[in-house]
């Protein structure tokens, strides 16, 4: 299967949809990714278990602010010189690249990547949608190291971190990406085929692809935004939090649903009972544009289907729970956190994916 | 008293207005291609004597719109983008449809340049490239656009690269500048810039007509010229020059915010019938409702807002009926406003669970929302937050900044109202937050 011009669309708006409202608008780095593709021709994109178990995998994402990276969309030269500096650390070639984050715009990096680069990109990814930290991924459940991390930017300034756990890649980095300038391409947790086909989220590309394409779970709603309130957390962190009130048109007037929101949307409530939450995906796909919006977009007034499904399952461990599930966005007591007891898709009306015992999330609405 | 013109494609309408009060209307055939000469006919067909006392006259011309839709009068671009390493993942115009670029494309160029959210993070100009660029297009582009990496954070290198252009191919050569267009998305913005500057040979020429015919027009001697803008306000001649692309969409704007003054209603939907098609769209606080981002011209993603509209065809009620429910932003009961020269040919009974509203005079309710609508000016920034930052501070420089765009825009420094919008947050930017401002006021008297 390849990622060309013809699909390209679908496959970002698909990533939108992951982002779960997070993630940057995917929209940003579509062109990136489209003459990517028109200069170097279309990607390749391979199951891991197809390569060597023992080949290098290098993941590939920007890190910081969408709103940052929408100015800076960044250098032919990137991927190269990110990719020389991560052979040498490794003594070893690159075989192919992977998204570390296929929600928002991260999709569209890897793909752009993997084309100036001329290499497969993996059908998989480090999160099966979007998260806020860098340490929020699946390989760092599996326990593989984010070391060496390599931050680049657009002039070959270059920062390797090395020797940290996800904690310190986290703190390390974010203070590197403010030296940055608020925007960086990074690579870490770097691994090898078979650990790819282990431990990452399988069937990333081939989700967003089919999501993109309209084959996602029917909405649980549709409806309008009556309202959006932001207000700031009492987390220690002060972030800024949002709660978006939709009210059914239609076939579902009379309903109430609010969506919590953080970087992400991140739980889905009618009547005071949780619809989704995190680490489910929410998603709220403008009706006209047929694209997900992203959290500082969602206003007054818009008309949206209120779509969720189930993530990957390791986000449903209580290893999983516990680095990304409700208590890590200030919802402890909502949800699965408190009984986990490590079943994928805990709750009763998220749609889809929820029997997946295979370990590769089922794409939504697939019987 | 205020005159107010719309040169639609079919008619002219003029509306002379005594307060919020209608005093005269008139709708001519508007003369195909001759958007001043519509507005003349327009003007001439009111009496002479009412008409000798407005001291404003606020048009909507459309001609922009109608250029870009034919690809016709577009001038020829320079494009200048200064990013160099930051910003060449994606070429200049890359997307365009291919008829479109090629009728507006002279050339392009990405220099080394550009800035960051932090004065630390600017790179170099590279003038030398600049002058290179200019040199190699003097006498082949009609105008330039340039565009650098953070320009609405800090414009000083594309007033910079400017007078490079300037100096290598005339001190009269259009040079448009990205930060006055603003919002923070490269792309976006320097679209919409490239957009301004093939428009801006065409809106040139038509302001010009425009000033030499109004001493023929009979109003008031030194009376105020405004244009139409999308947010449903107005701007000075000199504004549309700088910044053609602000009036593409006033047309339905316009329309909308007349029939909501028209009504007396300040929120409700409207739908303008026409003879063909039908436009829906929604009156919010007295102003068109904004589009969400992502617009297109043309199939190209521009960094400028529309009113959100639904079109359909004229006689399919039912779709009509449908286009107006999901243009309610509640499920509330809404006034359901009907203007235009269809909407005596809607019965009340296709548009059940409406309170259907025809005001009169509805049938010139874009003159009316021209003649109408004050001069308007908008700013947004981001800003962090942190030790030693006053955000009420930064807030109050947001709304001058809202301010001066209004008075740059033609509006009374003395009498222009401004507000705050909400802040909006900055994702994965700690403690970043967008603040708006918008600002509105009455033109300033000659």
């Amino acid at each position: 299967m390849n990622v060309d011009a013809g699909a390209l669309a679908d496959f970002a708006r698909g990533c939108a949809v992951l982002g779960s409202g997070g993630g940057g608008p995917a929209d940003v780095t579509l062109p990136v990714a489209g003459q990517a593709i028109e200069e170097c021709g279309p990607v390749p994109v391979v199951d891991p278990a197809t390569l060597p178990a023992d080949a290098l995998v290098m993941p590939i994402g920007l890190v910081g602010s969408p709103a940052v990276a929408a100015e800076r969309i960044g250098g032919r030269e990137e991927p190269a010189r990110l990719r020389a500096r991560f052979e040498a650390l490794h003594g070893a070639p690159v075989a192919a690249v992977m998204s570390s984050e296929i929600g928002g715009l991260n999709g569209c990096v890897a793909v752009a990547w993997a084309a100036r680069l001329g290499l497969p990109l993996l059908d998989a990814d480090s999160m099966g949608r979007a998260f806020p930290r860098m340490d929020q991924n699946v390989l760092e459940l599996a326990g593989l190291r984010p070391g060496p991390a390599v931050l680049a930017d657009e002039h070959g300034h270059t920062v390797v971190i090395d020797e940290v756990d996800g904690a310190h890649l986290e703190r390390f980095a974010r203070a590197a990406v403010v030296a940055f300038g608020g925007r960086a391409a990074s690579t870490d947790y770097p691994l090898t085929a078979g650990q790819a086909a282990r431990y990452a989220v399988a069937g990333s590309v081939t989700r967003a692809l089919a999501l993109g394409r309209g084959e996602g779970p029917a909405p649980l709603l549709t409806g309008k935004v009556s309202s959006v309130r932001r207000y700031a957390t009492e987390d220690a962190d002060g972030d800024d939090a949002t709660g978006v009130l939709l009210e059914g048109a239609g076939p579902d007037a009379g309903r109430l649903v609010l969506v919590e929101c953080r970087s992400e949307f991140v739980a889905a409530l009618e009547d005071g009972t949780p619809l989704a939450v995190v680490p489910d995906v929410i998603a709220l796909v403008d009706v006209r544009t047929g694209w997900a919006v992203p959290v500082e977009e969602v206003r007054y007034g818009l008309r949206v289907h209120l779509v969720t499904m189930s993530s990957a399952p390791a986000w449903y461990t209580p290893s999983g729970l516990r680095l990304a599930g409700p208590s890590a966005f200030g919802l402890a007591g909502l949800g699965a956190d408190g009984g986990a007891d490590g079943s994928p898709g805990p709750r009763g009306r998220v749609r889809d994916g929820s029997s997946s015992t295979d370990g590769r999330p089922s794409l939504g609405g697939t019987p | 008293m205020i005159l107010g013109v719309d040169v639609g494609p079919t008619n002219t309408d003029a509306v002379l207005l005594d307060g919020d009060r209608a005093v005269r209307a008139v709708k001519v055939p508007s003369i195909p291609g001759d958007a001043v000469g519509s507005l003349a006919a327009a003007v001439g067909a009111l009496p002479a004597e009412p008409r000798r006392r407005a001291t404003q006259l606020a048009v909507g011309l459309r001609v922009a719109a109608r250029a870009v839709r034919e690809r016709d009068g577009l001038a020829r671009v320079g494009v200048l983008r200064v990013g160099g390493a930051a910003a060449d993942a994606v070429r200049p115009l890359f997307g365009w449809p291919e008829a479109l670029r090629d009728a507006v494309c002279a050339g392009t160029a990405n220099v080394a340049g550009g800035g960051g959210l932090a004065p630390r993070d600017t790179t170099p100009l590279d003038r030398d490239a600049v002058a290179r660029f200019g040199a190699a297009l003097a006498g082949r582009a009609e105008a330039f656009a340039v565009t650098a990496v953070f320009s609405p954070v800090d414009g000083s290198q594309e007033r910079e690269a400017a007078e490079i252009l300037r100096a290598e191919t005339g001190p009269e050569t259009t040079v448009l500048l990205s930060s006055d267009v603003g919002t923070l998305d490269l792309l976006a913005r320097e679209n919409a810039t490239v957009l301004d500057a093939a428009l801006s040979v065409l809106v040139a020429r038509v302001a010009d007509e425009l000033t030499a015919t109004l001493p023929g027009l009979g109003l008031a001697p030194g009376a105020a010229v405004l244009v139409t803008r999308s947010d449903g306000t107005l701007m000075s001649l000199e504004y549309l020059r700088r910044q053609p692309g602000l009036s593409l969409g006033s047309g339905p704007a316009c329309t909308i915010r007349g029939a909501g003054l028209l009504a007396g209603l300040r929120d409700a939907v409207v739908a303008d019938i026409g003879e063909l098609r039908a436009r829906v769209g929604a009156l919010t606080g007295g102003y068109p409702q904004e589009a969400g981002p992502g617009e297109r011209i043309g199939g190209v993603p521009v960094a400028l807002r529309f009113p959100d509209l639904i079109t359909v065809g004229a006689g399919a009620h039912r779709e009509l009926a449908e286009a107006a429910d999901r243009m309610r932003p509640s499920a509330g009961l809404l006034p359901l406003i009907l203007v235009g020269g269809g909407a005596g040919g809607v019965p009340g009974r296709a548009l059940t669970g409406f309170d259907v509203v025809r005001p009169e005079h509805g049938g010139v309710a874009g003159a009316f929302g021209a003649a109408a609508s004050p001069v308007g000016g908008q700013y947004d920034r981001i800003v962090r937050r942190g030790p030693g930052r006053r955000l009420d501070a930064v807030r109050d420089e947001v709304r001058d900044l809202a301010r001066a765009g209004a008075v740059r825009a033609g509006a009374d420094p003395r009498r222009v109202h401004t507000h705050a919008e909400p802040d909006l947050p900055v994702p994965y930017l700690p403690g970043a937050v967008l603040l708006r401002a918008r600002a509105a006021g009455p033109p300033l008297p000659l």
